[in-house]
């Protein structure tokens, strides 16, 4: 049984349909990379699946359950999926540790010890327990990726939702995100990437689902993908992408 | 000189109404300033509902208290809801009146505050799985307050400023005391720039304890 089912997921924002009947499927232990042009709709699609946004119709199942429903407790959806921004998203107030520990502490009811000590388990497992005390604006933009990852780690989620991981970030740091990504899945974390950046594409996995005009397009191997495809749209993004490296 | 002793002597007799004066100024300051920092907050709060009537509500809240000048609002409730059968002290009623003024002005000033503020930390709080009230308590108030110090304590300062229009509804408060000194000796310069003095002083403390307050929760950049 997949751990995420999606059917037929049609997402319209004022009658511009943005999603138009995406089907996917994501495993445990997989690394599903998710590629299309920008305004796709590939945030759309991560923000329905733990309902940032309402889906207007479709269904997606998650370990089994519907939970496009209206009876789904949606806060404990979202505690088992790990979301990781493009814009990394830390909460600017707080230390590096403390945006670790703040959910631990509040949704998990943990001690303030207990919490520490899970979230510099999390720091240490990144690299970057030596920064627990600096904030934000101190840290570089691979440094937050990583905060932002540990942040979501810390939650023991399910699921790690990446949101263009690497498009804030330059090649070395990209560089730095993709190892990362790697290492999660060398420890069989299971994680949903969106991207359309095919360099990172590329360093992380083998195999693609092209996603255009609101519907998988294709899901095949990068090096298919980018050797003359028959759908020009799918031609036009892989080549694109090939020039540019 | 013999002017500055006459008026020396007669605030020294007079000292202790001055100083239960002074000590009423205070107190209402103090009792608004907190009131009214409490009720913008929730003012605040509501103006972020995903109600559209309760924002609009809201809307009209601050527009409505910002627009009235605050010394109608005064006579309105003091000497016009006698009419109706609710008579209220002068205190109660300064202590409301202000609240709800001060209140509409300090939520103004978080939701500027608020507009500056990058939404994806909120989103991101959601994605976590924080409900609103929590994401209010622990991303959004903390942050909006921070960048609202100057705004806030600026609004203390017109507090302890616009207190003394309260003696118009027979609160008698430092100002009061010091027309009353005024016209005992007829020494109106003197009593005015006593009092401008005093005034002078309370607001370069409460400038001195809003630096500390900024330096202190001021976030590295
Ligand atoms: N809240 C919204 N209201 C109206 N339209 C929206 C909203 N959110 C997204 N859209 C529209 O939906 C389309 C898809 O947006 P989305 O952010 O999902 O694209 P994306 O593939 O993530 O793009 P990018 O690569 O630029 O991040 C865009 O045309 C966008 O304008
Ligand atoms: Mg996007």
């Amino acid at each position: 049984m997949p751990l995420i089912s999606v059917h037929n997921l049609v997402k319209e924002f004022s009658g511009q349909r943005v999603l138009n009947g995406i089907n996917l499927e994501v495993y445990e232990g997989d690394l599903k990379v998710v590629m299309g042009p920008s305004g796709c709709g590939k945030s759309t699609l991560l923000r329905c699946l733990n309902r940032l946004i309402e889906p207007t119709s479709g269904t997606i199942h998650f370990r089994g359950q519907d939970i496009t429903g209206a009876d789904v407790d949606i806060r404990a959806l979202r505690q088992s999926i790990g979301f990781v921004f493009q814009q990394f998203a830390l909460y600017r107030h707080l230390s590096v540790l403390d945006n670790v520990t703040l959910a631990l502490l509040k949704l998990r009811g943990m001690s303030k010890a207990e919490a520490e000590e899970k979230a510099l388990h999390e720091l240490n497992r990144l690299g970057i327990a030596t920064h627990r005390d600096k904030y934000p604006s101190q840290i570089s933009g691979g440094q937050k990726q990583r905060v932002a990852l540990a942040r979501a780690l810390a939650m023991d989620p399910v699921v790690i939702f990446f949101d263009e991981p690497t498009s804030a970030l330059d090649p070395v740091m990209s560089r730095e995100v993709a190892d990362l990504i790697n290492q999660m899945r060398a420890e069989n974390v299971t994680m949903l990437c969106v991207t359309h950046d095919l360099r990172l594409a590329r360093q992380i996995s083998d195999r693609v689902v092209f996603l255009d005009e609101g519907v998988v397009k294709a899901e095949d191997t990068i090096d298919h993908l980018c050797n003359a495809h028959s759908d020009s749209k799918i031609n036009d993004f892989f080549s694109s992408g090939v020039r540019g490296q | 000189m013999s002017d500055w002793s006459i008026f020396r002597d007669d605030l020294i007799e007079q000292m202790p109404l001055i100083l239960g004066g002074l000590g009423k100024t205070l107190e209402l300051t103090a009792i608004i300033s907190l009131t009214g920092f409490l009720l913008g907050i929730v003012v605040f709060y509501l103006s972020l509902s995903p109600s559209r009537f309760v924002r609009s509500i809201i809307r009209g809240y601050i527009s409505f208290f910002i627009g009235m000048p605050l010394i109608v609002l005064l006579f309105l409730i003091y000497y016009g809801m006698p009419q109706w059968g609710i008579s209220l002290s002068p205190f109660t009623v300064a202590v409301l009146g202000f609240t709800f003024n001060v209140a509409a002005y300090n939520a103004a000033y978080l939701t500027t505050a608020h507009n500056g503020l990058d939404p994806v930390e909120a989103e991101a709080a959601r994605a976590q799985g924080f409900n609103r009230l929590q994401i209010f308590k622990l991303i959004t108030l903390p942050q909006v307050l921070r960048l609202s110090i100057p705004a806030l304590t600026n609004q203390v300062i017109c507090n302890l400023k616009d207190s003394s229009v309260a003696f118009l509804i027979q609160y008698t408060e430092f100002f009061a005391r010091m027309q009353e000194v005024a016209a005992t000796n007829f020494q109106f310069f003197k009593a005015y720039f006593f009092s401008a003095l005093v005034y002078l002083a309370l607001v370069s403390l409460i400038v001195l304890a809003s630096r500390a307050l900024e330096r202190r929760y001021i976030l590295p950049t």
